[in-house]
């Protein structure tokens, strides 16, 4: 059987080896992954995204990414990107620095923002900084 | 797992939940602003205003925004207590993109001296409201005070007094001859507004429904009172009271001037002024006024164009002043420095501090030259003069920037761009100078 190599926080190709894997294969990455789709409402959402925050799958799949999930990406750092993609029906793929708010304590991550034309699902994924 | 233990981490999981959709920003820090905990929605309102995506004082981020926060903990002196009451603050101008100026209000409250509760909110459309609330609030004010302390002055289209009653003389002294024919600015302090500044009431009076302003006015023997001018635009006699009281026959636009003498409301506006438009330590406009003020320079320019500068001043140096002699010294030459600006700039432009040591001075009806002469008067005072802290000696200098509005000029941000942009080039021509945009 044909051994896939990991997926890695900066590889490339990232938007197409993420939709390539299921929804366990996701678990077993080490970032954290919330995948949603064009009406904003969350679609995949991992483990280790879940345990970072501290909610289930349960209480985030299917609610909207920038009112329940992830309200401090509503600015023109993070949905703004997003935005500007679909508009302009362009491919996004930019990592910025961050501060998310897991569990109320200010956590410096790394995101990468992902959005294509040829994909269904837009995602952010998280990486903790030292 | 016990089933209570369970219902315990479900509780749990609600409550972050809770703390994490709430539509208002909670933010909770030591004395000096770094943060424990925060909430998504502060993230959201201030990671945009943080340097490389850090955000680990509240202070620091607000820094360029809300300059005087420090000072406002470090001068609240009770053990705890609300130290301010949704504090406005600007984040930036217009730039004509899709957004309106985002307004943030702020509130902090002192828990002990080693905690402090901050709710944040964006408070853009309410002041928009408020704003048009003001308006209406000042016009039935205007309606429905004692006629005696009026003066009704009717106005051509021009803005030129054409027409005489008693009203007149009773409130501002001056007799018939010396206001026929004259701009009503006559009723204005010389340096307080410009002829431009004349027309562009009649404008917004146009649109609007009518244009007021709070000022100083002045009397024929030169003495001042404080006084409340609304300007209403006049329809023809038989649709119009105003102008039926006034008898007046109309052939072109005219309007009706309402001066009030509001000379014993003055200390209760100004103070509600000064609470909400002034920089707490310098008297100076704040960041949030200078920009909506200037916002209604920009429109007035759009409608119709005439010279408008900006020059944004940046005290020399000034980390090595307050190293040197302390932040309190600090604090000594920002207000010096303010004061310095009132006395070398007109009532009618608009001199603020836009955030730590830097200000800015919008000149209206003023072009390239002047403003340079202005800029270059106000160095050489801040050159020539010493600052006193505690028997110590400081001198310091100034740079500045000009910038002049011009149709390939965006907005106020673009503006804004260029006088930095001047300013940097005369920091790096070696300070104390003065460079514009060309």
């Amino acid at each position: 059987m044909l051994e896939l190599m990991p997926v890695v926080f900066q590889q490339t190709g990232m938007h197409a080896a993420l939709e390539a894997q299921d929804d366990d294969e996701l678990d077993g990455l080490d970032f954290g992954v919330i995948g949603f789709d064009a009406d904003g409402l969350v679609r995949r959402y991992n483990a280790l995204e879940s345990r970072l925050g501290g909610f289930s799958r349960e209480r985030i799949l299917n609610t909207h990414v920038f009112d329940a999930v992830a309200p401090c990406f509503n600015n023109y750092l993070v949905a703004g990107r997003f935005d500007s993609a679909q508009e302009e029906s362009t491919v996004l793929d930019d990592t910025i620095d961050y501060v998310l708010t897991l569990k109320m304590r200010p956590v410096r991550v790394r995101l990468r923002l992902l959005a294509s034309p040829n994909h269904a699902l837009r995602y952010v994924l998280v990486q903790r900084l030292a | 797992m016990s089933a209570q233990l369970l219902e315990t981490s479900g509780e749990y999981e609600a409550l972050i939940h809770f703390l994490h959709i709430a539509p208002v920003g909670l933010v909770q820090t030591d004395a000096n602003g770094e943060i424990y905990m925060i909430n998504p929605l502060s993230a959201q309102l201030l990671l945009p205003l943080c340097q490389k995506g850090i955000l680990t004082n509240l202070f620091t981020a607000l820094e360029n925004v809300a300059p005087d926060l420090r000072h406002l903990v470090a001068s609240f002196k009770k053990p705890s207590g609300m130290i301010c009451d949704t504090l406005r603050i600007q984040l930036s101008a217009a730039s004509g993109g899709k957004s309106d100026p985002p307004i943030l209000a702020l509130s902090m409250l002192k828990l002990d001296d080693y905690r402090l509760m901050i709710v944040l909110n964006d408070v853009t459309q309410q002041v928009k409201r408020e704003r048009l609330l003001r308006q209406n609030e000042a016009w039935l004010n205007a309606i429905v005070t004692g006629a005696t302390e009026y003066a009704l002055v009717s106005l051509d289209s021009e803005g030129r007094i054409n027409d005489w009653n008693e009203s007149i003389r009773r409130l501002t002294g001056f007799e018939r001859d010396a206001v026929i024919g004259q701009p009503y600015s006559i009723f204005y302090p010389v340096d307080a507004t410009t002829p431009d500044r004349v027309l562009d009431r009649l404008h917004e009076a146009d649109e609007s429904g009518w244009s007021l302003d709070d000022g100083w006015r002045t009397r024929a023997d030169g003495t001042r009172f404080w006084g409340s001018a609304m300007i209403a635009p006049l329809q023809p006699p038989e649709e119009d009271l105003v102008a039926t009281l006034a008898g007046i026959r109309l052939t072109e636009p005219a309007y009706c001037l309402v001066i009030r003498d509001i000379t014993d409301k003055r200390e209760a506006s100004e103070n509600v002024r000064k609470a909400t438009a002034c920089d707490h330590l310098t008297g100076l406009t704040n960041r949030r006024t200078f920009f909506e003020t200037a916002e209604v320079e920009l429109a007035r320019w759009k409608r119709s164009p005439r010279p408008l500068t900006l020059i944004i001043f940046d005290t020399d140096h000034f980390k090595a002043v307050n190293d040197r002699y302390g932040h309190p010294a600090g604090d000594v030459v920002l207000r010096h420095m303010a004061d310095t600006l009132n006395a070398t700039f007109r009532e009618c432009d608009i001199v603020a501090r836009l955030g730590g040591e830097e200000f800015a001075v919008l000149l209206p009806s003023t072009g390239m030259d002047a403003a340079l002469e202005g800029a270059n008067r106000l160095l050489k005072l801040i050159e020539s003069q010493v600052v006193l802290v505690d028997g110590v000696e400081i001198r310091y200098t100034v740079s500045g920037g000009i910038a002049e509005m011009a149709s390939d000029v965006t907005g106020l941000d673009a503006l804004i761009k260029r006088a930095d942009k001047s300013l940097y080039a005369a920091k790096n021509a070696g300070r104390n100078r003065v460079a514009c945009w060309t």
